[in-house]
């Protein structure tokens, strides 16, 4: 293909030459221009795939909030996109103050890198040793260019045996905080730092993001399964802890032990001090219990010998208002968990500061121990319940370990519970009326007491003795106490009507109501009477409430101030069971009563002549003090003269008039009595 | 086919036969002759102008193609040194294309279509090329291996197994190093 040239004159060629010229000029021109343009669609490929690989890890960063799984995915796009053969994950621990590979890594061929996979994926690296280290102190990324020369590295002989030629670590940091690292291998060197740099800081970000999350969501978990004021575990979280100890437990299911503690005091702090010296009380109690369990646990370590920790663990959580439970495991021996109750008490006892106040709390304790007739943790959380409620009743709390007796007399009493409430409910409760007659010579029948029977629907009529120690104890005397003297006025209003034309409003007969102290101490109390002589329209001179000195033990000075404002209505008040119990002169003195009630077992014990001498010395006490005194439990003819000779003003009993049904009752009063 | 291929066609062409060499190509084919490396034009294009420079020159299309990839490999070696730099011997450069090269020029040449190349050792101790591609370009490949061993100073027997050319599903190229 060669052609001769054709001669051409000397200024066409000058003129192509000038056009060749122009045209390599405008040759080099378009290469320049395409070679710009190629590294710009270059970088622009480049930075499509980078930006579709974060993409890719974003993608996994917001589909999962948990850090190993997104760590997984992230390790294999980055080792897919830079062509590197192993990526490895680590974990900061703050208290250790060291990188913790968490057994996440990603290796193109693990054959080949068995030796260094093996090695890497459970490492520890403290700060300044190893990639992992350095990055943990410096908070930068950390390179190795070259296996061969750079010595530092903790595993480079696995390294090298693996034919590896350059590594990199790269922190993971949200915020300032260093949370992990992640680390590559390859076989290559890694050339185009800034570009690696670029790509792998913006992943780690995602990486950072889902740590965040994680965190987030460990909160919110943490919040849902512990008490926010305390911070203790709370019954979620005892409950699953518990189950899953239960589920632990040995053949014959022996070592668990449950612990349910009721503040003694507490209610009262919170009503005279409020909600938020409540909440400070909680709190110092529940750390309180936390260290003495912790204390405990660590046993008294003689001298400087080594600190060693129990055997056996303990959960300790807040379940209600000041309800705390301690679930014990692996206990070696019983008698651990009353060691530790008694401790716990003995924690509440140096009193507790609220602002400028002193303030004490007790505390209740009852205990469980599981053993092979429990099937379920509840069973025994149920008991230890039995237990404290035991310890409760006893009014000055204390340590009670449940035992089978314990639970059968519990449980008769709760079904006993269960069946006041239906009595209530279905109204079987009915009064009957004790006369009280003048023992005067008139002995003119006065007034009535009336008394509280149970029209059991199976075991027939009961007396108040078998089960208002059990309404007592419930709080139902409360409902019970009510129903009696609303019962007792209408009654008696009733009465009054029939009598309305033949007696002076002097004259009337008068109810004698018992008020248990819960009843009388209920904070309306008073108000309540009030309504109930308004509805039932009956005279307040003609109600006797009959209270006994239980009530003023509790709270004296409330006692005073209910005594006296009923007494302002007219209504008339009488301490009952006098003589027995405490007796205190300073009750009788600072208390205003109308009438004393001579306990039944001073008459009954009359031929006596020590009770003789007591009588009279309360008759002496009550005529210093201006108070009118009724003679119980009279039985006798004789009982009842010798206290007519002692100027006993009133008495009741078998041989004046036995408690009777309100017609048979009520039929005693003369219907044509001239006033 | 991309713009690159028709510019190094240009350029090996005008180097070894001159400037109306090229134009007259370019009258044969009747093809406009304006092609930039980044745009991409008709497989047929490529055809036409290696048939014309067949005819031009009395030797097959197979031959032309063998010239033209091995004229190619200086050009090349001139715009993408770093392609040839990190290997020290044509076998390493070869053993590269499917990796590094092709994946690269993919990354240039957004849509272009460069084939993928299978390597194994023959029983004789010879290296086969296995190439499958619907441009049935084997020569072209032939061209740039021999290319490759004269840019590394090698010799290399090049014995094409089988064609699909001659309506085999693959070309299979065997290389025999001489030195
Ligand atoms: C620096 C080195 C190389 C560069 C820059 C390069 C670039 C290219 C380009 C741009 C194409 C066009 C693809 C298209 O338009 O769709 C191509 C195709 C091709 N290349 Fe390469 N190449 C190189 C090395 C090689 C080598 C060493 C071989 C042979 C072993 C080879 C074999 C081929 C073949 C056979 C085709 C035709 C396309 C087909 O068969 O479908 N290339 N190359």
């Amino acid at each position: 293909m060669k052609y001769d040239p054709i001669p051409l004159p000397a200024e066409d060629l000058q003129r192509i030459e000038d056009l060749e010229r122009m045209l390599e000029r405008e040759r080099k021109a378009r290469e320049q221009a395409e070679a710009i343009a190629e590294r710009g669609l270059r970088e622009l490929y480049d930075s499509q795939v980078r930006l579709a690989l974060l993409q890719r890890i974003t993608d996994h960063a917001n589909r999962s909030n948990n850090f190993a799984e997104v760590v997984d995915a992230a390790l294999k796009e980055i080792c897919g996109h830079m062509d590197w053969d192993f990526g490895n994950a680590y974990r900061i621990d703050r208290e250790l103050d060291a990188a913790i590979a968490c057994d996440t890594w990603y290796a193109i061929d693990s054959d080949q890198l068995f030796a260094l996979i093996e090695r890497s994926r459970h490492a520890t690296f403290n700060r300044g040793n190893g990639l992992p280290g350095r990055v943990l102190r410096d908070a930068h990324p950390h390179w190795i260019d070259d296996f061969g020369t750079d010595t530092c590295y903790v595993h480079r002989a696995e390294a090298i045996t693996c034919n590896m030629a350059s590594a990199c670590a790269f922190p993971i940091l949200l915020g300032e905080e260093l949370v992990g690292v992640i680390e590559f291998f390859s076989r290559k060197p890694m050339v185009d730092k800034d570009a690696i740099l670029l790509t792998i800081t913006q992943a780690v970000t995602q990486l950072a993001r889902v740590v965040e999350r994680e965190r987030a969501s460990a909160a919110l978990l943490h919040d849902a399964l512990h008490d926010a004021m305390t911070g203790l575990p709370n019954r979620v979280l005892l409950d699953e802890r518990s189950r899953l100890a239960f589920e632990r437990l040995p053949m014959g299911r022996e070592g668990l032990a449950v612990m349910v503690i009721d503040l003694d005091g507490f209610k009262g702090i919170n009503d005279k001090h409020g909600h938020h010296a409540g909440d400070m009380v909680l709190v110092e109690v529940a750390s309180r219990f936390k260290s003495t369990i912790t204390t405990f646990q660590r046993g008294e370590t003689e001298g400087d010998g080594p600190i060693t920790f129990a055997p056996w663990h303990a959960t300790l959580a807040r379940v209600g208002g000041d309800e705390f439970v301690v679930v014990l495991d692996a206990l070696p021996d019983q008698t651990i968990v009353t060691d530790l109750a008694h401790r716990m008490i003995a924690a509440l006892k140096p009193t507790i500061r609220i602002e400028n106040e002193q303030v004490s709390v007790g505390a209740s304790i009852g205990i469980a121990h599981s053993g092979s007739d429990y099937v379920d943790v509840e069973q025994i959380r149920r008991d230890a319940d039995l237990a404290m409620y035991e310890a409760k009743s006893s009014g000055h709390g204390g340590v009670i370990v449940f035992s089978e007796a314990l639970g059968c007399e519990a449980r008769n009493r709760m079904a006993l519970e269960r069946e006041l409430r239906d009595a209530i409910r279905d109204r079987q409760f009915v009064l009957h009326y004790q006369p009280i007659f003048s023992l005067d010579k008139s002995q003119r029948l006065r007034g009535f007491e009336a008394l509280i029977r149970w029209n059991h629907p199976t075991r027939g009529m009961i007396d108040p003795g078998t089960f208002i120690p059990a309404a007592e104890e419930s709080g139902l005397i409360v409902f019970i106490g009510d129903w009696v003297l609303r019962q007792g006025c209408t009654a008696m209003a009733r009465l009054h009507e029939r009598l309305a034309n033949r007696y002076s409003r002097e004259d009337l007969p008068f109810v004698s109501i018992n008020i248990a102290p819960q009843q009388f101490l209920q904070p309306n109390f008073a108000a309540h009477v009030q309504r109930v002589l308004i509805e039932t329209g009956v005279p307040p001179e003609c109600l006797r409430l009959e209270v006994t000195e239980g009530v003023a033990i509790i709270d004296s000075e409330r006692t005073r101030q209910v005594l006296e404002e009923i007494r302002a209505w007219g209504v008339r008040t009488s301490l009952d069971d006098f003589g027995t119990g405490y007796s205190s002169l300073s009750y009788l003195q600072n208390l205003p009563f109308d009438t004393l009630k001579i306990d039944r077992s001073f008459i009954s014990s009359m031929d006596d002549p020590k009770s003789r001498k007591i009588i009279r010395a309360i008759m002496d006490l009550a005529g210093n003090l201006n108070l009118s005194v009724v003679a119980e439990g009279i039985e006798t003819p004789e009982q009842g003269n010798a206290l007519i000779e002692m100027g006993c003003e009133y008495g009741q009993g078998f041989h004046l008039g036995r408690p009777l049904d309100e017609a048979s009752a009520f039929a005693l009063i003369p219907f044509d009595e001239a006033a | 086919m991309k713009g690159v291929i028709f510019n190094l066609l240009e350029e090996a062409v005008i180097r070894e036969h001159g400037l109306s060499a090229w134009t007259g190509l370019l009258g044969m084919t009747g093809l406009e002759g304006a092609w930039s490396s980044l745009g991409s034009y008709p497989d047929a294009e490529i055809i036409a102008l290696v048939d014309a420079a067949s005819v031009a020159l009395g030797v097959p299309p197979q031959q032309v193609l063998q010239w033209f990839g091995r004229s190619a490999i200086p050009l090349l070696a001139k715009r993408y040194e770093a392609f040839f730099t990190p290997h020290a011997s044509a076998r390493h450069f070869l053993l590269g294309v499917n990796q590094i090269i092709h994946p690269e020029v993919r990354k240039l040449y957004a849509g272009s279509a460069c084939p993928r190349f299978h390597f194994h050792d023959l029983d004789d101790g010879r290296l086969c090329v296995a190439y499958r591609s619907p441009r049935k370009l084997c020569h072209l490949a032939h061209g740039f291996i021999a290319g490759a061993a004269d840019h590394y100073g090698e010799t290399i027997e090049i014995d094409h197994l089988s064609c699909m050319l001659d309506g085999l599903p693959t070309c299979r190229i065997a290389l025999q190093w001489m030195n």
